[in-house]
């Protein structure tokens, strides 16, 4: 399945770059001023995690850690933090893509749910550690939850339009790419 | 064990984890800059956001256009319901046009009376809204002026009515404004007509809470929001708006500016007011005579006069 101008590995990287940079277009897109009732998913993060779990050579550190400091600094969260702990979540799930490879969807979900609700805790005791101000809780909870709902779809588009699947034994395609 | 060995192979060489190392030391290294000397990478944000976001702006206008367009559409569903609800306010309208040029003319009169000198610095630069925070906690929006225009942190920025917020962050053609929902949001206010002080405190809700008022039997919902300007931050005496009281029954502000649409912001120019910081001193002529014998002449003159 190797591409003849550019290996698929390389192709898959733009189009998460490519993705990532409309996610964050969107939500600059200054078409709601009012604070809202309720927060919306964080997109960006279960795209990155639905890859992470699929295919962690699509994803890798450098390219997620930057796109995610970029996220920062665009949508005014404290610079670095977010990211930062977006990168660990990412190194957890990538370890245990290999396990999680045999298991059912049930099983990456309930991996890719508990690592989420350990960032986001992990992210609002640092905050308050350090007296930042932050979010009302009740906004971070729903996102949260948000994106947990959010992730069986993000991860079915992905599956299906960009043709983002579990590597299966026997498959030749990154072997292909790395040559 | 495959697996096992794949993964290391793949995942988990040693250049692996010294890189994954060294990009956390510099994100979390970032962070606790940011946290120690804030001012410094808010500026490097601006400078970044400066540089991204007037590169998406040839996408986002057609978009934003597009959107509210469709938005447009939907209400033209609703369109002889609004017919008659345009109908009564403009004779409302029209009873308060006629009050208001009264009170215009009484107004004119008076401060001629008066002779009431205008701050004439209290000019104002128009930019147009290009992009908001992006997420859900946080208030700001960012406007196509910035330092070429002359845009200083601090000033105040209105849509055509009340105060909408206070710059922070300023890049070379964008600056970013932080509104008063914002949690970060905190603005000295005078409540009228009592006048009491108070500030007004930002909470991601649309109304935001009024809290240190000085006496609060005094104040009641309905009392006109102005800005204070105290502590140098703003000029005294921009509307704000209206206080109400929220179920709990703490005090809020209905905020008179239009947030829905936000579009064109004007952004007062409004430099630091001179402070007073010493006593008074004698008051003697800036030249004073040498010890030298007076003109005759000038003692003569002084005698007659």
């Amino acid at each position: 399945m190797a591409d003849t101008v550019l290996p698929r590995v390389w192709l898959m990287r733009a189009l998460y770059l490519g993705l990532s940079g409309l996610l964050a277009f969107v939500h600059l897109l200054p078409l709601d001023t009012m604070p809202p009732g309720w927060a919306g998913p964080n997109i960006f993060l279960a795209l990155t995690f639905a890859w992470a779990v699929r295919r962690p050579d699509y994803v890798p550190v450098l390219l997620v850690a930057l796109v995610a400091l970029g996220t920062d600094l665009l949508l005014q969260r404290p610079p670095g933090l977010w990211a930062a702990i977006t990168v660990l979540g990412l190194e957890t799930l990538r370890n245990r893509a290999f396990s999680l490879r045999d298991l059912t969807f049930a099983a990456e979900w309930a991996a890719v749910s508990s690592t989420l609700v350990v960032m986001t805790l992990a992210y609002r005791f640092i905050l308050t550690i350090l007296m930042v101000d932050q979010a009302p809780l009740g906004l971070s909870l729903m996102q949260l939850f948000a994106t947990l709902l959010a992730y069986p779809l993000v991860a079915l588009l992905s599956h299906a339009v960009f043709g983002v699947r579990k590597r299966a034994p026997g498959d030749l395609d990154t072997a292909a790419g790395r040559a | 064990m495959a697996n096992d060995r794949g993964q290391s192979e793949d995942y988990s060489g040693p250049l692996k984890r010294l890189l994954l190392g060294v990009i956390l030391l510099c994100l979390l290294g970032l962070f606790l800059l940011w946290r120690i000397d804030s001012p410094r990478v808010e500026r490097f944000r601006a400078q970044v956001v400066d540089r991204v976001v007037p590169s998406f702006d040839w996408a986002m206008a057609p978009v934003t256009g597009a959107v509210n367009i469709l938005r447009d559409f939907q209400s033209y569903q609703r369109m002889y319901q609004q017919n008659q609800d345009l109908r009564r306010e403009l004779q409302q309208m029209k009873a308060w046009k006629e009050a208001a040029l009264q009170l215009e003319q009484e107004n004119a009169r008076l401060l001629d009376l008066n002779n009431v000198q205008l701050d004439p610095r209290l000019t104002y630069i128009t930019g147009v809204v290009m992009a908001d925070s992006g997420s859900p906690f946080r208030q700001s929006v960012l406007i196509n002026v910035g330092s070429r225009d002359g845009i200083m942190d601090g000033w105040a920025a209105m849509d055509g009515l009340g105060l909408v917020g206070r710059i922070s962050g300023v890049g070379r053609h964008t600056a970013r404004v932080i509104l008063l929902t914002d949690t970060s949001s905190r603005i000295p206010v005078t409540l009228q007509p009592s006048g009491q002080r108070a500030l007004i405190i930002g909470d991601n809700s649309i109304a935001p809470l009024v809290d240190f008022i000085e006496t609060p039997d005094q104040v009641r919902p309905g009392d006109r929001v102005l800005t204070s300007g105290d502590g140098g931050v703003f000029p005294a005496g921009l509307l704000v708006g209206q206080l109400a009281e929220d179920p709990g029954g703490r005090m809020r502000v209905r905020i008179a500016a239009d947030y829905e649409r936000l579009e064109f912001l004007r952004v007062l120019r409004s430099y630091a007011t001179e402070d007073i910081d010493a006593p008074g001193d004698l008051i003697s002529p800036s030249s004073l005579p040498d010890a030298q014998p007076l003109d005759p002449a000038i003692a003569a003159e002084a005698s007659n006069g």
